[in-house]
């Protein structure tokens, strides 16, 4: 990724520059290795701390709205395939304007999931790692291991069919094409055979573990009403308890509400300390929406998002 | 050294029928891809060789707890455990958290019947960390992987066998009163092998910064332009508070079964970096931003914690390194303010 990285620091210097943009929203190393840290540029002597690796996890489209201030200019944001298509649904949904920002597109290769690679190394500190072909190489203090990337990558990235944002203004270094057709997932085809009690149960099992932290919520680039319906007060719809009626209300209406919205970029599942498998719940709304209204999120921002459209030929035997 | 002791590692189910006789027990248990604290019953259950994704509190603090039912107008408050709690696997840097949450809910100027009544006759047995793990840092909190600070017994684990030591007279009291309990009596080698574990333990660690100042910087740093740039990151979740063993803060609701005169009145956890945390019924909020909120908690841990009970409310556990979906790392945060102090 080094070349990237050059490529990166060298265009993001540019735009600063030039004034093309006011600020960008990119990652920086974190407090170890395998951590990056979003960061904020504005001056161009900053550049140089910008990284690019697979541990840039964090989807910063959610910064966008913090970020872009009346009158200060384009703000440019470093975006993998994901962060791209969280832009472009913030276009199609009227939440920040197309010209307001400056997509700098990069190739993704799929990002680390954290808790993964700590199961690896038993939780050690982890002081430099590798990218050996398919292999990653973490190594500590008293230890190197050898791991299968694919093992150690966010599940959403797995599955992942857009490396590349589908809309950007410059690309460091080539984009990739999108895949013709879904990479296969076992895991997500197991979990579809599952009959709907079983569904249940399985999310009974793993909403059981919530502590209500938001963690996934704040993390969500889709996630940004200004109050979540969880945090009103008056009246106060829900109960506060992590009694599983609770956790499971929560969860449920989450994802109703970022149905035909969620880009499966993964950054809930990630942010998530207690490893909940909320990417299973995602995915499946994504694909009821896909085979219902033939709407895939994050692809057009001239396209009206599914759950803004009606059309008659819409299918809704579901509605009882 | 004479009080210390060895048990056999494959003997602790004797150890733990010597607790449950006495105690409802709680350890670190290993389920659902996670270890948690949890009630156990057999020492099959317990998982000691690692530290728990979750801290200790909430068995003493829990998440959600009910202080009160009412029904028809009348209320009834909950009895307290029939038995006292006993925490075994506990590691060095949750047993000393129960020490400054008993400085607010015990011992200060505040008796919290809730906590009292569960930890007041509690024994804690700590096990020492053997392999601190990435993030942790209780060596800058003058703590170390094998402190006892709130451990009434400690144990080192030395391969096939504990090393099992009383700390207090609560813990002496109770192994010397546990007969049934196969002890042996260490060789030089268990000690010498005690020590190496230690020694390798406290090697393993990151180097300690002295933060002894950051009392004294933070109470000039109220209007840092470094609360801006970690609110700019700071995704406001409670992550870092529902996983710290000291954050202690909660709320409180009423909740009404529709259609009933019944129902409950539950303290939960809650969190100063939630928008509505300091949200008044008038509608106005004092906090209303993060860079506010962000600064309530490191202040409240770093500052007004040394200021009330004159120690910092961390114990460096490392969960919040951990687990912050943003990387925003409280050690960076302690530095930054250090250096520009």
């Amino acid at each position: 990724m080094a070349d990237v990285e050059q490529v990166l620091r060298e265009t993001v210097r540019k735009l600063l520059q030039e004034q093309k943009v006011c600020r960008v929203i990119g990652y920086a190393r974190g407090s170890s290795a395998l951590r990056s840290t979003p960061v904020f540029i504005e001056d161009e002597k900053d550049a140089d701390s910008l990284v690019f690796d697979i541990t840039c996890g964090n989807n910063l489209t959610q910064y966008l709205k913090k970020c872009g201030k009346a009158g200060d200019g384009r703000v440019g944001i470093v975006a993998k395939g994901c962060d791209g298509r969280a832009v472009v649904q913030y276009i199609a949904e009227g939440q920040v304007k197309r010209e307001g920002i400056l997509i700098i597109g990069i190739p993704c290769e799929g990002v680390l999931d954290h808790r993964k690679a700590c199961d690896k190394t038993q939780g050690r500190e982890v002081s430099e790692y590798r990218i050996e072909g398919e292999k990653v190489v973490l190594k500590g203090k008293d230890f190197e291991v050898s791991l299968d990337k694919f093992d150690v990558l966010s599940d959403s990235c797995r599955r992942c069919r857009y490396p590349s944002p589908p809309v950007h203004d410059v690309f460091i270094t080539e984009p990739k094409e999108a895949a013709s057709q879904e990479p296969e997932c076992k895991e997500f085809d197991e979990f579809e055979k599952l009959d709907a009690s079983e569904r249940w149960a399985f999310f009974e099992n793993e909403f059981s573990k919530c502590i209500r932290c938001y963690a996934c919520r704040n993390a969500c680039p889709m996630c940004y009403c200004e109050e979540c319906f969880v945090d009103q007060s008056n009246p106060q719809w829900f109960g506060k308890s992590t009694d599983l009626s609770d956790t499971m209300i929560f969860h449920i209406v989450r994802v109703l509400h970022t149905a035909g919205r969620c880009v499966d970029c993964g950054a809930c599942e990630r942010a998530c300390p207690l490893g909940i498998n909320l990417g299973l719940l995602n995915k499946k709304v994504e694909k009821e929406i896909q085979e219902r209204f033939g709407y895939t999120s994050g692809l057009d921002p001239d396209e009206t998002p599914a759950m803004a459209a009606f059309d008659e030929e819409d299918k809704q035997e579901f509605i009882l | 050294m004479s009080d210390i002791l060895k048990l056999d590692k494959k003997r602790l189910d004797k150890f733990v029928a010597a607790l449950l006789s006495e105690y409802r027990l709680f350890g670190p248990v290993e389920a659902n891809g996670l270890t948690r604290f949890a009630e156990v019953e057999s020492a099959d259950a317990l998982k000691l060789d690692s530290n728990t994704d979750e801290s200790a509190k909430g068995i003493f603090f829990p998440q959600v707890e009910t202080i009160l039912t009412y029904e028809n107008g009348k209320t009834e408050t909950p009895s307290g455990p029939d038995k006292p709690i006993a925490v075994l696997g506990i590691r060095p840097c949750d047993a000393r958290s129960l020490l400054m949450l008993d400085k607010v809910f015990g011992t200060g100027k505040y008796n919290d019947s809730c906590w009292t009544r569960r930890y007041e006759n509690a024994l804690i047995i700590s096990v020492g960390c053997n392999t601190p793990r990435a993030g942790c840092f209780c060596n800058w909190l003058d703590l170390g992987p094998f402190s006892k600070q709130g451990s009434d017994i400690a144990l080192t684990d030395i391969g096939d066998a504990l090393l099992v030591e009383s700390c207090s007279e609560k813990g002496r009291g109770f192994l010397e009163s546990s007969d049934e309990i196969p002890f042996r009596k260490p060789t030089d080698d268990d000690l010498s092998k005690a020590a190496g574990v230690r020694e390798h333990a406290e090697s393993s660690m990151e180097d300690k910064v002295d933060i002894s100042s950051i009392k004294a910087v933070l109470d000039k740093s109220w209007d840092s332009s470094l609360w801006d740039e970690l609110a700019g990151k700071c995704l406001s979740c409670a992550v870092c508070a529902y996983l710290c063993p000291t954050c202690h803060c909660f709320d409180i609701q009423d909740e009404k079964m529709p259609g009933t005169s019944r129902g409950r009145r539950i303290r939960i956890w809650d969190t100063c970096m939630a928008p509505q945390f300091t949200k008044e019924a008038s509608g106005h909020n004092p906090r209303p931003t993060g860079k506010k909120r962000i600064r309530q908690r490191v202040m409240h841990k770093f500052n007004y914690f040394v200021d009330v009970f004159g120690e910092i409310a961390c114990v460096g556990c490392g969960r919040c390194v951990r687990s912050c979906p943003v990387n925003l790392d409280i050690r960076y945060v302690i530095k930054r303010f250090m250096d520009a102090g």
